[in-house]
């Protein structure tokens, strides 16, 4: 039996497809094989976002309407072995699939590969509550602002009370520079609130918006920044101790020099 | 390095520990889950109690307000006269 983690947040456009999908592309990377489950029904992104978009012919939907075998409907990522993704239906409702049928999807992929991830829509009303019914673990994004941190404290409550206790916070798009400053909240801060345990910070990268863009996902373009970050996070998922390194904000001459040589 | 030393001048705090302290208190009203319904239910009580021994004025007013470090539950009781005690 595989992993089931659902990826959530609470609110929404704080990097939970981008984390989803950086972090399936890693652990298929390090040789696991993985599902990724787009559960945004009616408004799916993954899939754009991985650059899969042209080639998703079945949906989740079609699954559970009995239309499609299961495996059928799985869209294998040509540029790494054992990545599939399972689309979102994007003419249906959140209420056209039940927290049952979602459940019984993902205990079925979990009998065949090592991890699902579930990409949770924002918000917490049904399409949280499908993306979460068959999940044993869950990974928490926030972004260090007032208003993801709150949030996301809602959204931990709400899997404590499904008895999802295997919780890891995620910090998304940290800026050193800004935290330097005092006009960012620190890792400490946002542990302090939040209280559970860390499995990553990705540092604010601007190389994501053009990843986006060509339906690639950073992980595939190298170590440094974002991309570094979720392959760390990806190996710890996967059981390897490795050290969270602290973002530092450079020094106005070592940037300038990081520049110039550019060792960035 | 120009933003902290006009900010050391000024005695302006860091944002960030502005929304560390909101955050705080923000979510100790989100956690307790304190809604209307209950509310209502605490003014009602707190009426009962206090009527035993004053006489009340107008409506009991109470609300949850921030301070410093903590959540406050402020009262604001109109008292008219005291309950006459002989019997």
């Amino acid at each position: 039996m595989g992993k089931i983690i659902v990826t959530t947040s609470g609110k929404g456009g704080v990097g939970k497809s981008t984390s989803v999908a950086n972090i399936g592309t890693a652990l298929a990377m390090l040789g696991r094989s993985v599902v990724v489950v787009d559960a945004d029904v009616g408004l799916r992104n993954l899939d754009i976002i991985m650059g899969l978009e042209s080639r998703v012919v079945y949906t989740s939907m079609n699954v559970i309407d009995g239309e499609c075998e299961l495996e059928k409907a799985l869209v294998t990522d040509r540029r790494v072995d054992n990545l599939k993704l399972l689309a979102a239906s994007q003419r249906n409702n959140k209420t056209d699939i039940q927290p049952d049928q979602m459940k019984e999807v993902c205990l079925k992929l979990s009998e065949t590969h090592d991890f699902v991830l579930v990409d949770s829509p924002a918000g917490i009303e049904q399409g949280f509550e499908n993306a979460s019914s068959a999940a044993n673990s869950a990974l928490v994004v926030t972004t260090p602002e007032v208003s993801a941190v709150r949030d996301a404290d809602r959204i931990i409550g709400l899997l404590q009370s499904k008895d999802i206790t295997d919780l890891q916070l995620i910090i998304n798009r940290l800026n050193p520079e800004l935290v330097k400053r005092g006009d960012m909240l620190n890792q400490f801060d946002v542990l302090d609130i939040l209280s559970i345990n860390l499995i990553g910070i990705v540092p604010e990268d601007t190389e994501i918006v053009g990843a986006s863009n060509r339906g690639l996902p950073l992980i595939y373009d190298g170590t440094s920044g974002a991309a570094g970050a979720y392959q760390r996070i990806a190996r710890r998922l996967d059981g390897q101790d490795v050290p969270i390194p602290e973002f530092r904000a450079g020094s106005w001459l070592g940037n300038l020099m990081g520049k110039i040589l550019g060792n960035n | 390095m120009l933003q902290r030393l006009i900010r050391l001048l000024r005695g302006t705090e860091p944002s960030s520990k502005t929304a560390k302290s909101r955050l705080k208190l923000i979510l100790v009203q989100d956690r307790l889950g304190i809604d209307e319904e209950v509310m209502k239910e605490l003014q009602v009580e707190i009426t009962q109690v206090l009527s035993r021994h004053f006489t009340l004025g107008e409506q009991v007013e109470i609300d949850l307000q921030r301070e410093e470090q903590a959540m406050a539950l402020v009262a604001n009781i109109p008292i008219t006269g005291m309950k006459d005690r002989k019997k």
